[in-house]
């Protein structure tokens, strides 16, 4: 039921706040009918590719991709999945098309910023400016990068009919990471992997590591931006959030970066979120959707996934015309752990039947959405698995990160009924 | 303890920057086979050098609960004067539950005290963790219920409902 609404409806500050307020109750009152979102795949479950024979479905027979024009249609489930996600796509890929949506294949049209001047002000549950939390202005993005040229080879090599979204938590990302070329090498070959990477565990007094790193994730001709957010935690060690996006592929609203409001404080550090678009031409067709990346507090994992099921449902409600939320992340909990998000009328998951940390022994990373709505998910989704991929020692994959990271495939065209 | 472990605990205590920060590192990607160094790690949180407590956090955060004889000097630490050893020792008791009953006055104290709000927090939320055997915490765990902070009343309120489902 992708995009029922179209047409943008300027809701009120007060009724917005009002709605926030209410979704907590409303969803202590949210029954469900259980979800089993998720079988088990009978397949290789780690490996730089995983096929999964999920349920979730890219749609129902009634849904039909409003794809380009052109003939490309959006990749059905089943199908294998593209070489470009293998090791070897790392290098200049010959397979490269014409790009994706009007900014590479009409490289003279410069497309609108997407969102400046929009009617719609996001109506997003926000962190509210308490003592002690860190305001939304404090939020930091720099300014979107002006529409690319078509990339070079050595940027693009991504299927044209499919958009990679990945959740990686980087442990550590601070400094000390970054002062490690090898291990920034292979973080900047997962990066170049993705269309928008979904980060958690920056962890840095310095400002810098997240330009620095995106800086090396583009040394290869790639032109990847990032929006971070605030620093979050209970004490003086603080995390930050950051999305780190191919702008060749998709862009963000940049009036939609924000951090989730926390009421009674459930969350140590509350999820980050912003909206995103593919760059599909016409750009009427571009699949728009809100990502929300969270890094859950071990210790509180019931609590905190609870919680995160009222972020979920305020996300789908924050603007009439995006029914498309994609919560992902480290959520220190596999999906029989998923309390009360597991009730969400038609909600899914992407991972499952398989480890997600580097030693393999836990799942504690996933991609959530809504089946009914999200019919862009392609069935696909992956863990990728460091040491395979890179041919490393399990001592050199953890010097990388103790998580592997995991990834879903979405079509880039808007799908409506 | 395997020699590797050893040698890192004690790296951790080196006069030499790097050395510490290099221990905490290894045992950050060592997962729940670094719980042996849950003291070391947690008296790591007062490291004047960044690298050295990050690592130490990250180590922490995954290493599950610590090994039994860590109780009585993580009881010591919670009421450490730096609050984040305070507060993680408080969190590493609380991943013991039962086992950290010898605990129970010491998290209560520190519920009780003017400490950083996260140690308070936290010692709350491990008093809920050890459960019926922290009953002698009910009279401080009553009166946080009732504090202007949401998390700590909740974290207290769940505490005591704990306590009267199993006790």
């Amino acid at each position: 039921m992708a995009k029922k609404k179209k047409t943008v409806t300027k809701k009120s500050s007060s009724s917005l706040t009002s709605m926030w307020l209410s979704l907590t109750t409303i969803m202590s009152l949210v029954g469900g009918t259980g979800v089993s979102g998720w079988v088990n795949p009978d397949l290789p479950v780690i490996g730089p590719i995983v096929t999964s024979v999920m349920s979730m479905s890219s749609g129902s027979s009634t849904a039909q991709p409003s794809g380009p024009p052109g003939g490309m249609q959006p990749m059905q489930p089943g199908g294998t999945y593209p070489a470009t996600m293998q090791p070897a796509a790392m290098q200049p890929a010959a397979m490269m098309t014409a790009g994706w949506g009007g900014s590479a294949q009409q490289p003279q049209q410069q497309p609108q910023q997407w969102g400046a001047a929009s009617p719609t002000t996001p109506a997003v549950p926000q962190r509210p400016m308490a003592s002690g939390s860190p305001p939304l202005a404090s939020i930091s993005y720099p300014p979107p990068p002006p529409a690319p040229p078509p990339p070079p080879p050595a940027a693009n090599g991504k299927p044209p009919d499919a958009l990679l979204i990945c959740s990686f938590n980087i442990q550590v990302f601070g400094e000390s990471k970054l002062a490690k070329p090898e291990v920034v090498e292979v973080l900047a070959r997962v990066v170049r992997m993705f269309d928008i990477v979904a980060i958690q565990e920056v962890r840095a007094k310095s400002d810098s590591v997240v330009p620095t790193f995106v800086q090396a994730v583009n040394a290869n001709g790639s032109r990847y931006h990032w929006v971070i957010g605030p620093r979050l935690g209970r004490t003086v060690s603080k995390e930050q959030y950051t999305f780190v996006y191919d702008t060749a592929r998709v862009e963000v609203d940049p009036s939609s970066v924000g951090t989730a409001a926390n009421p009674g404080d459930k969350l140590h550090r509350p999820p980050m979120f912003a909206r995103f678009r593919t760059r599909a031409n016409p750009p009427e067709s571009a699949f728009t959707f809100w990502m929300v990346d969270i890094h859950t507090d071990p210790d509180e994992v019931p609590q905190e996934v609870d919680a995160l099921a009222d972020v979920f449902v305020a996300m789908q409600q924050a603007r009439p015309d995006e029914d498309d939320v994609i919560l992902l992340g480290d959520l220190n909990a596999a999906p029989n752990q998923f309390g009360r998000i597991a009730q969400i009328p038609n909600i899914g998951w992407a991972v499952s039947g398989t480890n997600t940390n580097t030693r393999r022994r836990q799942t504690y990373d996933n991609i959530i959405f809504s089946r009914a709505a999200t019919a862009e998910y392609l069935g696909r989704w992956g863990v990728l698995d460091l040491q395979s991929t890179f041919g490393l020692s399990l001592d050199d994959a953890l010097k990388v990160s103790d998580h592997n990271p995991v990834w879903a495939a979405f079509s880039p065209w808007e799908i409506r009924r | 303890m395997a020699h590797d472990l050893a040698d890192l605990i004690a790296n951790l205590a080196s006069t030499d920057a790097d050395t510490r920060a290099a221990a905490a590192e290894s045992l950050g990607q060592m997962a729940t086979d670094a719980a042996p160094a849950a003291v070391a790690l947690v008296e790591a949180c007062r490291d004047a050098d960044d690298r050295v407590r990050e690592w130490a956090l990250a180590a922490l955060e995954d290493l599950g609960p610590p090994p039994e004889d860590a109780v009585s000097k993580l009881t010591l630490l919670v009421s450490d004067k730096n609050p984040l050893t305070g507060y993680w020792a408080a969190t590493l008791l609380g991943r013991c539950g039962e086992g950290a009953a010898s605990a129970v006055d010491a998290l209560a104290k520190a519920v009780d005290s003017g400490a950083d709000l996260a140690v308070r927090e936290r010692a709350a939320w491990a008093l809920g963790q050890i459960g019926p055997a922290a009953s002698a915490a009910r009279g401080v765990l009553e009166k946080a219920a009732a504090a202007a902070d949401e998390r700590l009343a909740r974290l207290a309120s769940d505490a005591l409902a704990g306590m009267e489902e199993t006790g």
